[in-house]
C-alpha cells in the first residue's frame, strides 16, 4: 500500500459520481432497447425508433408500423420491459436496504415473512376466490400484497418478546418462525384444492407478462414511496454498520431506523410481488455485485441498485422469454440460475482471500 | 365414425329384442333446438358476425382463414365442421385429427407474440392463462374463449359458435343434429340397463376420480351409472382423491381408465396392485380402457366416448355387442 | 468542559440488579476509572451514563439531569466506546471516523465541509491521515484502536465514556493509547471516564478511581488509596504487591508467594 503524502489529496466520503452515473443510465438504456427489440414478432430497429421518436412532444414520425405491430410494441412489449424494471428495481433496493439494516450480506425482505405471506394470500385468493375474471379489478395482486404485509406485521409483533426488542437477531428468528408457518398454512391450503396446484405454482414462480399499462400503474406509486424513502435513509444505512448500541450512542435511535426502513422496503417489495409474483435473488445477487466493485457504503449501493436491478430484471426477462421460445422460463428460474453460479463466484473469491 | 354406426345397428337390435320401442334415427339437418348463440346470420358467407363467447362479444369481421386453436377440443370441433383447412397452427396437445397442423405453442403458457408473429385472424382458446385473451384483444386479433363445457348444451353451442365464426354455420348445425340424434338414441337404448349400476372413473395413478357433476360425469349420468366417487371426501370440488381401500369397499361394477395414455395403466396393471384382485369388475374383466384425450375433452368425440361406455354396459347386462 | 453526576443509580436485567445505587461525581477534565471484578458492573453504569440502557436514578451533565435530553443531544456531549466496537464491513477509516460526526447531521442530510474538516483534524491528530483510504477491517490492533478513539473524538464531545480501551493491545499500544488520551484531555479539556481491569495502568492514568463490586461502590478514592494490597485481596481474592516509585508512578503487582526460582540444571 503505498503512502504518498496526502496533504494535497482531498478525502470524501461516498458519493455517486458522474461516471457511475453515466455506467448506470447506459446499462438502463441498452437494457431497455434490447428489451423492446428482441421479441416473437420481428419489428425492426428502425421502426422501433421511429415510433419512440414520434411520442416525444412536438416530433411526428411515420414508422410504418401495422396497428397489430405498434400494440405489440406499446402494449405488450414496452409495458413489459418497464415493469421488469420497476421491480428489479425495487427489489435490489429492498435487498440492499435490509442488507444495511440486518448488518448481513445475506439478509432481504423475504427474509421477514414477506414471500411467506404473499404465496399464501396469492393461493387463497386463487383457491377460493370465485371467477376471477368476473371482478372489477383482479383480487389476486389485492391478497398477495396483504398477505407479503400481514407477514411482516406478524414478525415484528414476535420480534418485540425477545430480550432486547427489535434487535436484528430476535427479528431475523422471528421471521424465520412466521414464513414457516404460512408456507405450511400455503401447502396445506394447496393441498386442498390440487385443481388449482398449476396456477399457483405458476404464480409463485413470478411472471413479468403483462398487457397494457395497468400493472406499471399499479406498481408505480409504491416504488416510488418505498425507493424514496429508502434512498433518503441510505446514510443512516451506513451509520448502521457500527451495530445497534454504537448507532444508539452517535445519536440516532437504530430500532426505529430499522422500522422505517423495514417499513418502506416491504411496502414496495409487496406491491412488486403482488404484481410480479416471487422473483427471488435479485435483493441478493445485485447489491452483492455493486459492493464487490463500489465498497460497502450504502450511499453507493442503494441508488446503484436501483439502476443496476432494473437493468438486471429487464435482461433476466429478456433472457426468460427468448431462450425456449415459444416457450417462456418463469422468470424466478432464470434469477434462481443467475444465482447459482454468483454465489459460487463469491465464494471461490472468499477462499482466495482467507 | 363406423364403428358407432355398427354399434348403433346392432343397439336397435337388441332394443327390438328386449322389447324396447324402435329408436328412430333421423338426423335432421335443421336441428337447432337449443342453442344460445346470438348470429346475425344463418347464412354462411354473412360476414361480420358476432358470437357471445366467454370472453364477451367478439366480432368477427370477415371469414377467418388463418386461425390459431390452442384448445384441442377446439380443434376437434374445427375440423369436424369443415372449417380445418382455414386453420393455419395448433397447440402442442391438439393431436387429433392427425392432420391438424400441430405447432409447439403452448395451451397452458400462451405467448401472445408467438402466436401473433403467425399472423392469425382468430384465435381459439379454452383457458386464460397469462392474460391471453387480453392480450390478443389488445392488439387486435379476435379471440373466442371456450373453457371446458360444463353440459353437453355447452358443447353444442360452442360447436354451432365456431360454425358462425368460421363461416361453416350448417356443417356445424348437420353436426350438432347428427350428435344430438345418435345420443339420444344410446339413450333410448341403454338407458334402462345402466340403471343402479355403479363405475369408478379414473384420472391417473394416485386415483383421482370425477365426481357425477362434472361434464365428464354426466355422461355417465345418461345411461343412468352411478359415480361411486359422489360420496367421497372432497366431492365439493368434483375432482376427488379416492383411496385403494375406498374404492375396493365400494367394490364398483364398472372401471374406467382415463390414464391409458398419460400414465400407462391398463386393466393388467389395475389388476396387479395390490388388493385390487378383490374387485368385482376385475374380476369380471369389466375394466375398461378409455382414450384419456377423448375422455377430457367435450367436443364431437363425446360420442364416442358415450358409445364405449355403452358398450361396457352392456357387456357386463350379458349382452354381447 | 461538562462535569458528570450519577445520583443512586440502579440498572436492573431481568429483576436482577446489576448497579444497585451507585452515585459518582466526575468533575469537569478529571479522569475517573471504575474498577472492579468481572461483573461489578462497570460496563453497565457506563451504558447507563450513555444513556444506552433504562436505568433508576438520576444522572446529570453541568447539573442537567440526562433523562430529560434528546439521543442526539446526548451524543453530543457524550461519546460511548465499547470494549469491543464493531468496524463495519468494507469501511474505509474516514468513513468510518465520519460517523462520529453523526450528532451533527441532520437526519437525512450529509455531511458539510465543516464535518468533513472536523475528521481530517481528528485524523491528523491520531495519526491517521495516512491509512485514511484503508479498510478499517485491515487495521492492526493498535490503529484500530486508535481509529475508534478519533470516531469517538470526531463526535466532539466533552465527556469520553471508554469501556477496556487497552484490553487488546500489546504493552506498548496499551502505553500509547493511554496517553495518547491524556494528551486529548488536557489539550481539549475532556472529561475521561473509563472501565479497566489493569490496575496498574488505572492507578497511573486515571485521577480518581472506583472500585465497584457487585453492583455497589465498596472504595472510591485517590488510586493509592484504593489500591491496596487488602482491598484488591478482599475483593479480587488476588495476591498483590503494590509500588509506589518516584520515578515510575503505581504499580500493581500480581505475586505468586511461596515459589522458588527455577534452577536450571538437575
Amino acid at each position: 500500500m503505498d503512502l504518498e503524502p496526502v496533504t494535497s489529496r482531498e478525502i470524501r466520503t461516498a458519493r455517486v459520481g458522474l461516471r457511475l452515473s453515466i455506467v448506470v443510465l447506459v446499462s438502463v438504456v441498452v437494457s431497455v432497447l434490447l428489451g423492446i427489440l428482441v421479441g416473437a414478432v420481428g419489428l425492426s430497429a428502425g421502426s422501433v425508433f421511429a415510433e419512440l421518436a414520434d411520442k416525444v412532444p412536438g416530433i411526428t414520425v411515420d414508422s410504418g408500423l401495422s396497428a397489430r405491430d405498434s400494440a405489440i410494441l406499446w402494449e405488450l412489449r414496452m409495458p413489459r420491459v418497464v415493469l421488469a424494471g420497476l421491480v428489479g428495481g425495487m427489489l435490489a433496493m429492498a435487498g440492499a436496504a435490509f442488507q444495511g439494516v440486518f448488518r448481513n450480506p445475506l439478509a432481504d425482505p423475504y427474509l421477514l415473512g414477506v414471500a411467506a405471506g404473499a404465496g399464501l394470500g396469492a393461493t387463497l385468493a386463487i383457491a377460493y376466490l370465485p371467477d376471477q375474471t368476473q371482478w372489477p379489478i383482479s383480487p389476486l395482486p389485492i391478497a398477495a400484497f396483504a398477505g407479503a404485509v400481514l407477514g411482516v406485521v406478524v414478525t415484528y409483533v414476535l420480534g418485540r418478546s425477545g430480550a432486547r426488542q427489535f434487535a436484528a437477531s430476535t427479528l431475523i428468528l422471528a421471521g424465520v418462525a412466521v414464513a414457516a408457518f404460512l408456507t405450511a398454512t400455503q401447502t396445506f391450503v394447496q393441498q386442498q384444492n390440487t385443481d388449482t396446484f398449476r396456477e399457483v405454482y405458476s404464480w409463485i414462480l413470478g411472471a413479468l407478462g403483462t398487457v397494457g399499462w395497468r400493472e406499471v400503474v399499479l406498481i408505480l406509486p409504491y416504488v416510488i414511496l418505498s425507493g424514496g424513502t429508502l434512498l433518503l435513509y441510505r446514510r443512516l444505512l451506513d451509520v448502521m454498520g457500527v451495530g445497534d448500541e454504537e448507532a444508539d450512542s452517535v445519536g440516532i435511535s437504530s430500532a426505529a431506523v430499522r422500522l422505517a426502513v423495514v417499513a418502506a422496503a416491504t411496502l414496495g417489495t409487496a406491491a412488486a410481488v403482488a404484481v410480479s409474483g416471487l422473483i427471488g435473488f435479485v435483493g441478493i445477487i445485485v447489491p452483492h455485485a455493486i459492493r464487490l466493485v463500489v465498497g460497502s457504503s450504502y450511499r453507493l449501493i442503494l441508488p446503484l441498485s436501483l439502476g443496476f436491478g432494473a437493468a438486471f430484471l429487464i435482461l433476466a426477462d429478456l433472457i426468460a422469454r427468448s431462450v425456449l421460445a415459444p416457450a417462456e422460463i418463469p422468470i424466478g428460474v432464470v434469477t434462481a440460475f443467475f444465482g447459482a453460479p454468483f454465489f459460487l463466484l463469491v465464494l471461490a473469491r472468499s477462499r482466495r482471500f482467507s | 365414425m363406423r364403428r358407432y354406426s355398427l354399434l348403433l345397428a346392432l343397439l336397435l337390435l337388441a332394443a327390438a329384442c328386449s322389447g324396447g320401442s324402435t329408436a328412430t334415427t333421423s338426423a335432421t339437418a335443421d336441428t337447432t333446438t337449443t342453442t344460445a348463440a346470438e348470429t346475425t346470420t344463418t347464412e354462411d358467407a354473412g360476414f361480420p358476425v358476432t358470437i357471445e363467447a366467454a370472453n364477451g362479444a367478439v366480432e368477427i369481421v370477415e371469414k377467418p382463414m388463418a386461425i390459431i386453436s390452442l384448445s384441442p377440443t377446439g380443434t376437434e370441433m374445427l375440423f369436424a365442421i369443415g372449417a380445418g383447412e382455414q386453420v393455419i397452427a395448433v397447440d402442442e396437445f391438439s393431436n387429433y385429427p392427425e392432420e391438424a397442423p400441430t405447432t409447439d405453442l403452448s395451451g397452458y403458457e400462451p405467448n401472445v407474440e408467438a402466436i401473433a408473429a403467425l399472423n392469425p385472424d382468430l384465435v381459439v382458446v379454452s383457458d386464460d392463462l397469462n392474460d391471453i385473451v387480453a392480450a390478443l384483444t389488445a392488439i387486435q386479433v379476435p379471440v373466442i374463449h371456450h373453457p371446458a363445457a360444463i353440459t353437453l348444451e355447452d358443447t353444442y353451442t360452442q360447436i354451432e359458435q365456431l360454425g358462425v365464426a368460421t363461416g361453416n354455420l350448417s356443417a356445424a348445425a348437420a353436426l350438432v343434429g347428427s350428435m344430438q340424434s345418435d345420443i339420444e338414441g344410446m339413450v333410448e337404448s341403454a338407458g334402462q340397463l345402466g340403471a343402479g349400476r355403479t363405475y369408478y372413473h379414473e384420472l391417473d395413478g394416485t386415483l383421482f376420480s370425477v365426481t357425477s357433476e362434472t361434464f365428464i360425469g354426466q355422461v355417465y349420468a345418461l345411461v343412468g351409472l352411478e359415480n361411486i366417487a359422489d360420496a367421497a371426501g372432497g366431492a365439493e370440488s368434483g375432482y376427488p382423491q379416492l383411496s385403494a381401500e375406498y374404492i375396493i369397499d365400494a367394490d364398483p361394477d364398472l372401471v374406467f381408465l382415463a390414464d391409458t395414455k398419460c400414465c400407462g395403466e391398463t386393466p393388467d396393471t389395475v389388476a396387479a396392485r395390490p388388493g385390487w384382485d378383490q374387485l368385482t369388475a376385475v374380476a369380471d374383466q369389466s375394466v375398461v380402457p378409455l382414450d384419456d384425450d377423448i375422455a377430457s375433452r367435450w367436443g364431437p368425440r363425446v360420442v364416442d366416448l358415450l358409445a364405449e361406455i355403452v358398450e361396457a354396459v352392456l357387456t357386463l347386462e350379458g349382452s354381447t355387442p | 468542559m461538562s462535569g458528570l453526576r450519577v445520583v443512586d443509580i440502579v440498572v436492573a436485567y431481568n429483576g436482577t440488579p446489576v448497579v444497585d445505587r451507585i452515585s459518582v461525581d466526575v468533575p469537569s477534565t478529571s479522569w475517573v476509572s471504575l474498577i472492579g471484578p468481572n461483573g461489578a458492573g462497570k460496563t453497565t453504569l457506563l451504558r447507563a451514563m450513555a444513556g444506552l440502557v433504562p436505568y433508576g436514578g438520576q444522572i446529570e451533565i453541568d447539573r442537567q439531569p440526562i433523562g430529560a435530553m434528546s439521543r442526539r443531544r446526548l451524543s453530543q456531549m457524550v461519546a460511548y466506546l465499547p470494549q469491543r466496537p464493531i468496524l463495519p464491513e468494507g469501511a474505509s477509516v474516514f468513513d468510518y471516523v465520519a460517523i462520529g460526526r453523526t450528532p451533527y447531521i441532520p437526519y437525512w442530510g450529509t455531511e458539510t465541509p465543516e464535518d468533513r474538516a472536523v475528521v481530517e483534524k481528528v485524523l491528523d491528530r491520531l495519526d491517521l491521515r495516512e491509512i485514511a483510504d484503508r479498510q478499517i477491517a485491515s487495521l492492526s490492533g493498535g490503529e484500530a484502536q486508535r481509529a475508534v478513539l478519533a470516531r469517538a473524538l470526531a463526535q466532539q464531545s466533552a465527556i469520553l465514556l471508554l469501556d477496556e480501551p487497552t484490553s487488546a493491545l500489546d504493552v506498548g499500544h496499551q502505553q500509547q493509547v493511554l496517553e495518547l488520551i491524556d494528551e486529548l484531555r488536557l489539550e481539549q479539556g475532556l472529561t475521561i471516564i473509563s472501565a479497566l481491569h489493569d490496575l496498574t495502568l488505572a492507578g497511573q492514568f486515571a485521577d480518581h478511581l472506583v472500585l465497584l463490586d457487585k453492583g455497589e461502590v465498596v472504595s472510591e478514592g485517590d488510586p493509592s488509596e484504593v489500591l491496596t494490597e487488602e482491598t484488591i485481596k478482599q475483593y479480587y481474592h488476588a495476591s498483590v504487591r503494590v509500588t509506589m516509585e518516584p520515578d515510575a508512578g503505581l504499580s500493581v503487582i500480581p505475586i505468586r508467594p511461596g515459589r522458588a526460582v527455577r534452577r536450571t540444571g538437575r
